[in-house]
């Protein structure tokens, strides 16, 4: 079993669905209230992880970030070492590719919020900043943990955008999903059944968790 | 002028309608303006525009010396630096807090001794003590009222905008509410401004009434003459009343009480000794007309008068009849032919003392 793999994947994971909140927050809000006639756009972009191949996602991130991108770059001039094939060239990666599993749920739990509540704050005396953090998220948080839940779940288990983007080095990139698939080229069952395990049981505790936990939440299952 | 409040604004839509309206109200006192008309009148939207929540097209809404809004500078008040209260039909309290967060919800940046001690006024001048632990789903419709009135009403807003404030209430709760809501916001001498789309509620909390129909202000009076005096078919199709005069109770008997109009005594049902100042509300059907004067019996409520007015309206005409005061009466066309009716003819109207509907001023 390899725990510098799991160990890895977690970090990765958790820092993933982090970056989610406060990226993934300002994006869903602006969703919900927006009136632009361009919004469907903005939404259709968010939503294009669901149905790309991770490998095309990956591709692209990997051109984007590459030494000879302007971003490529850029990091590489600011921070000393270029982001492709790193740690945080995962992270980003990560991030873009679990957008929509963190900015869906978002998005539907501020529109179920009842905007009249919104407006009473305002009319309150409560600036809009305030109002997200008094009224809009204390009412909407089982949709945010769902979101981040989600994130960090589906975070886990990718494969394709991590193996285009991160490469396979050991401690660095090598995440569990990637860690089996070598365990499994190289005919070593065992260890593959271990970490796969490892990884089968965790993801089936967190959605539990969740799940236990609010009765209410946005759901994959239809509710009763 | 500086102390009053002006609103000339256009709101339009794509769909081609739009609201206008040109209202003033006068500050630093109490006074409530109610705006009067059915659904889809474009009463709520005036409300809004005046708390900021939506903005017109074009126009100006000043506020004392402060510019709200202004189309042609571009001037924008967000709603939270205007310093209201808007009490909201469903009332919109926070349903993640209890009575007494909602309430101190607004008073952020004061000292907690100084929010507890506001919040205590507000539990007491609204009699909701003991219930500050409740969550707004644990009250009743009349506790959630008053929770969202002392949710505005301790920021000591400078105006309040009412959204049809009894229409969530049943009926009962809608009877006591409304007096006790008509003192209470005199005690607080605030100027509101009040939608509704119930005459009764109308009468009982206006100082003034605007009539709104199709987007438009079609009379602006005293509660009495808009709704006795309309202007025109249209305000008196809206407020369906014919007959609001003013009087004041001179004699009890039992559950009646004989009222003062004009000169004239009315007996009307009043078993509830709610004060002496009321609003007469009398429905045209409910009066019957018999030709030539009589010399006033004991029965009651015998009018003697002159037809003044006659309006056909379909298959029955509109009298109105001049008793100490302008009486509309409603007969059938047949009726008006055998009787002779003309303006100028004398006539005795008959009320029921039970179809004089009051209301208290």
């Amino acid at each position: 079993m390899n725990w510098t793999a799991i160990l890895l994947t977690l970090k990765l994971a958790a820092l993933t669905s982090m970056i989610l909140l406060v990226v993934g927050m300002p994006i869903a809000y602006w969703l919900t209230y927006s009136r632009r006639r361009w919004k469907f756009l903005v939404e259709s972009v968010v939503a294009l992880p669901l149905v790309l191949p991770p490998t095309v996602l990956g591709f692209y991130v990997l051109v984007a970030i590459g030494p000879k991108s302007p971003l490529g770059q850029w990091y590489q001039t600011v921070v000393g070492h270029p982001l492709v094939f790193t740690f945080e060239g995962l992270v980003l990666a990560s991030v873009l590719y679990s957008l929509p599993f963190a900015v869906q749920p978002f998005t539907a739990a501020f529109g179920a919020v009842d905007p009249k509540l919104v407006e009473a704050s305002w009319t309150l005396g409560i600036s809009k900043l305030a109002t997200f953090f008094r009224v809009t998220l204390p009412l909407s948080i089982a949709g945010v943990v769902t979101g981040g839940v989600l994130s960090f779940a589906h975070t886990l288990g990718e494969f394709g955008v991590v193996l285009m983007v991160g490469g396979n080095i050991q401690g660095v990139t090598r995440t569990v999903s990637i860690d089996i698939y070598d365990e499994v080229q190289a005919l070593n069952y065992v260890g593959a059944a271990q970490t796969a395990l490892v990884l089968l049981v965790f993801s089936f505790l967190i959605l539990s968790v969740v799940y236990a936990v609010n009765r209410n939440l946005w759901t994959v299952w239809p509710m009763k | 002028m500086a102390d009053e409040m002006t609103a000339a604004f256009e709101k339009a839509y794509d769909s081609g309608s739009s609201i206008r309206v040109d209202l003033r109200v006068p500050l630093g006192r109490p006074h409530v303006l109610v705006l009067f008309g059915p659904s889809g009148s474009g009463k709520t939207t005036v409300l809004r525009c005046l708390a900021g929540l939506e903005l017109p097209t074009h126009g100006r809404i000043g506020f004392a010396g402060e510019t709200w809004f202004d189309a042609e500078t571009g001037v924008q008040t967000p709603p939270q630096a205007r310093a209201i209260g808007y009490l909201f039909q469903d009332y919109a309290l926070f349903p993640h807090l209890a009575v007494a967060g909602n309430i101190a919800y607004a008073l952020k940046g004061t000292s907690a001794g100084e929010r507890a001690r506001r919040v205590g006024e507000m539990l007491q001048l609204l009699h909701l003590e003991g219930l500050e632990n409740r969550r707004p789903a644990q009250l009743s419709g009349g506790q959630q009222q008053r929770v969202a009135l002392a949710r505005v009403l301790v920021r000591r807003p400078r105006l309040l905008l009412l959204d049809e404030p009894l229409s969530a209430l049943d009926a009962p709760t809608r009877e006591q509410v409304r007096g006790e809501l008509r003192g209470l916001l005199r005690s607080q001498g605030i100027p509101i401004v009040c939608v509704t789309h119930d005459w009764v509620e109308a009468l009982a909390l206006a100082d003034e009434v605007a009539v709104m129909g199709g987007g438009r202000v079609l009379q602006v009076g005293p509660p009495d003459e808009v709704f006795s005096r309309p202007v025109d078919a249209d305000v008196a199709a809206i407020v369906g009343v014919e007959t609001v005069v003013a009087g004041r109770v001179v004699e009890r008997m039992d559950d009646l009480a004989a009222l003062e109009v004009g000169g004239v005594r009315l007996w009307a049902v009043e078993p509830s000794k709610r004060g002496e100042e009321f609003y007469l509300c009398i429905r045209a059907e409910d009066v019957t007309l018999e030709i030539g004067t009589r010399p006033s019996s004991s029965a009651r409520n015998h009018l003697a008068g002159r037809v003044v007015e006659i309006r056909p309206a379909g298959a029955v005409s509109r009298l109105v009849v001049e008793c100490g005061f302008a009486l509309t009466a409603l007969v059938t066309r047949q009726a008006e032919r055998d009787l002779a009716l003309a303006p100028g003819t004398p006539v005795t109207a008959t009320v029921k003392a039970s179809a004089v509907h009051l209301i208290p001023r």
